[in-house]
């Protein structure tokens, strides 16, 4: 326990980073300007390719990547600061969001060196997106059920199953997949593989899924007979679930589970700023800040770690957890205020903001990886389990 | 790294012997402490004052680990509060007058407290008394006064007393000093109260296994973790601004930050504990006991949180810029 306390300890964000700051927020000042509140709070889920590609022009996709993929090379705390930017703004991140963090690192640490020469570069040029296919309609929280299969033959593999929740499949050019190769559901981790399949192939069936507020992002996927090169097997046959859960680590550290409400709260800062007298609200907007502040001085401490190359997944699973309930508390916060002072005019654009907040954000504590599973890992951490 | 055990392992051997749960007990009603001499002959008191005037000189990020080991052992004595006061004074240039512990009590403009409830008497003589930017040493009153209704004898200024010293501080700096330190008393206390429960829960047997084999208790138990490491950088945040001193925002921070895990944290550990967790027998109580009079004292959330919301709206760019400046004022 002690041990994990001190895994917080105070880190800076070094100058070489931080001097990254100042051009991305120019650069956001013109990309951003006109977009209402209510279309920058789906920061996560704007897919806007131009906007990736003009991110990517200025080489800031891949950011943590080597250059010799076309990277940028930098470290954690650069990317610390270019995500911290962007969310803060309410940037249209979805296009580029999955493969700059999670299947780049990926195809970095575990895939071949043709497969990095040939994927990594295009995906930092802002050329080709990537989506996850891990959930299944009966593997969600219980991942290592997946039963969407590849059989291996002479010349590559072939794919039947079916993956749901994909973020932006319709949209991607490639998925990384958690598939079973060997064994039934009933081995459980032992027997899954990853994949990274072009969704252009012949037998893909993609179809969205309409979500609560109307926007469609995620989707269903069906492989029916898909045939699969070789060469699409990333890392070890096998070892896909020591893969996956390297890639969760990656997902789940980072300014992403801190900001998701941030543009609401700043839309009601500025409309407090109007009301006279807002004692009660200026006291919820200041615990809110005060926890966002401890969190990104966590989050910093914890990007620490990973510049220093080390695995903190307990520390992040834990950021995670607390993040993801201040994102989850701003709009109830904001809503009750609001509500309670029904003689005080609100803008269009800030009650948009709160609806959509308002309804999506359940999702922040279950895409990732549940609550309760997270802190399933921090009972781990503890030595509970 | 070596540094910091250089220093924290002696503190904490030094709490062993003189801040033990008995001495923590027999503090309450006494308002008495007998070791406060060894303390003092430890040189930890001065850690704060500049090499110059005679001390340590360290900076505040050096202390902080001895601040959260002393509330982890509800050390029954004002050591961090009289270290601040040696060092406020020292940098005024001059020396406090009396070497006894002495309390912090800031106040209003009309001279009231700026906190509900007094800090604990706990064998303090004498308070460091901030109104307007006026600091002066005080006298407590002594002598027999009836404990408040968490059984603790609280600290009352004899108002008859002259000052013994005055200086000058910034407006406020006082307030942001006590709320701080308070936060970094309660992360320790905090701290230990995580201990104490992971302890009482894989010991405890029900059902034919430990308690903390049942997924609901490991669920709480996580939560619990996540509030005391949310006090523990909050705490960190609140004594190490740039100046060497709180800031109002570091202070605004770790104060709300602290009040609201040590509700979650006192209710955790309660419900982990069941009854055995009642009785004023075990430790337990003596930690929730000072963590809720700590909630009343020199400030709450609600009343911190507000500081920071009237900061946020003066700013004019987005809330990362906000936190970001606030970190570095
Ligand atoms: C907006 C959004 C985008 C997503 N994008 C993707 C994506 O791109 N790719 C992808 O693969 N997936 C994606 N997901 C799916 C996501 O990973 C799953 O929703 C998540 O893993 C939970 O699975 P489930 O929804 O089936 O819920 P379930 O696993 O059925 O869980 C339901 C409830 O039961 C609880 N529960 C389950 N098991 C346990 C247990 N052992 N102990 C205690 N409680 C338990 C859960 O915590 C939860 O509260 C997305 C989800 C959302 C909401």
């Amino acid at each position: 326990m002690a041990g994990l306390l001190d895994s917080f300890s105070h880190a800076d964000i070094p100058a070489g980073a931080e001097a990254l700051r100042p051009q991305v927020k120019a650069f956001l000042a013109e990309q951003m300007a006109g977009r209402p509140a209510d279309a920058r709070a789906r920061s996560w889920s704007g897919f806007d390719a131009d906007f990736s590609r003009a991110v990517a022009a200025r080489g800031w996709l891949g950011l943590t990547l080597p250059r010799e993929y076309g990277g940028g090379g930098a470290d954690a705390f650069s990317r610390f600061v270019l995500v911290e930017e962007f969310l803060a703004a309410g940037a249209p991140v979805a296009a580029h969001w999955i493969g700059d963090r999670q299947s780049g690192p990926l195809l970095l640490h575990y895939g071949t060196e043709a497969q990095r020469r040939h994927y990594l570069p295009r995906m930092c040029a802002g050329e080709i997106f990537f989506c996850i296919g891990m959930s299944e309609p009966n593997a969600g929280s219980d991942l290592a059920s997946v039963r969407t299969r590849a059989i291996g033959g002479e010349d590559g593999w072939t794919l039947n199953g079916q993956k749901i929740w994909t973020t932006y499949a319709h949209k991607s050019h490639y998925m990384i997949a958690l598939v079973r190769t060997s064994g039934t559901s009933d081995d459980r981790q032992k027997g899954l593989s990853q994949f990274i399949i072009d969704l252009s192939l012949p037998g893909i069936d993609i179809r969205p899924i309409v979500d609560l507020t109307g926007d469609s992002h995620f989707n269903e996927v069906f492989f029916d007979d898909v045939h699969l090169p070789a060469d699409a097997l990333v890392g070890q046959e096998g070892a896909g679930w020591a893969q996956v859960n390297a890639e969760l680590a990656f997902e789940r550290s980072g300014p992403e589970r801190i900001y998701s409400s941030i543009v609401l709260l700043d839309c009601w800062a500025d409309h407090l700023r109007g009301v006279p007298d807002a004692h009660a609200g200026l006291a919820v907007l200041g615990r809110l800040l005060a926890r966002m502040a401890v969190l990104r001085e966590m989050s910093i401490a914890v990007t620490a770690r990973l510049a220093a190359g080390e695995s903190p997944v307990i520390e992040a699973a834990l950021i995670k957890d607390i993040g993801t309930a201040l994102e989850q508390e701003i709009p109830v916060a904001i809503a009750e205020a609001l509500a309670a002072h029904p003689e005080v005019p609100v803008t269009d654009e800030l009650l948009r903001t709160l609806a959509f907040v308002s309804q999506v954000a359940p999702a922040y504590s279950l895409r990732g990886g549940t609550r309760e599973i997270l802190r399933g890992m921090i009972a781990r951490g503890l030595g509970l389990r | 790294m070596d540094m910091d055990d250089a220093l924290l392992d002696p503190f904490k051997r030094l709490l062993e012997r003189i801040s033990t749960a008995q001495m923590v007990r027999a503090s309450e009603s006494a308002g008495e402490v007998a070791s406060w001499v060894e303390i003092d002959g430890s040189g930890f008191v001065d850690a704060l004052v500049p090499e110059a005037a005679g001390g340590v000189g360290l900076s505040l990020a050096d202390v902080v680990p001895l601040l959260l080991a002393a509330g982890g052992a509800l050390l029954p004595v004002a050591l961090g509060e009289t270290m601040v006061a040696r060092a406020l004074v020292a940098r005024a240039g001059k020396a406090l007058p009396v070497t006894t512990p002495v309390l912090l009590w800031p106040a209003d403009q009309e001279g009231r407290p700026r906190s509900l409830i007094a800090p604990a008497l706990a064998g303090a003589t004498h308070a460091f008394v901030q109104q307007g930017k006026q600091a002066s040493v005080r006298p407590l009153m002594q002598g027999d006064a009836a404990p408040d209704g968490f059984g603790i004898v609280a600290a009352r200024l004899d108002p008859t007393a002259a000052p013994l010293l005055v200086v000058e501080l910034p407006e406020d700096a006082l307030f942001a000093w006590a709320a701080a330190l308070t936060a970094a008393t309660m992360a320790g206390a905090m701290a230990r109260v995580l201990e104490m429960t992971m302890a009482h829960v894989n010991d405890r047997q029900q059902f034919g296994r430990p308690l903390g084999k049942f997924q609901a208790i490991q669920q709480q138990m996580s939560m619990l973790a996540e509030a005391v490491a949310m006090a523990d950088v909050a705490a960190r945040i609140g004594l190490t601004g740039r100046q060497d001193a709180p800031s109002r925002l570091d202070a605004a921070i770790a104060k709300t930050v602290a009040d609201e895990s040590a509700t979650t944290v006192c209710a955790i550990a309660h419900a982990a504990h069941g009854a055995i967790g009642i009785t004023r027998e075990h430790d337990l109580s003596l930690y929730v006991r000072r963590l809720k009079r700590w909630q009343l004292s020199f400030g709450s959330a609600a009343g911190w949180s507000r500081i920071v919301g009237e900061a946020r709206l003066v700013e004019t760019g987005n809330s990362v810029d906000f936190i970001r400046a606030m970190r570095h004022d």
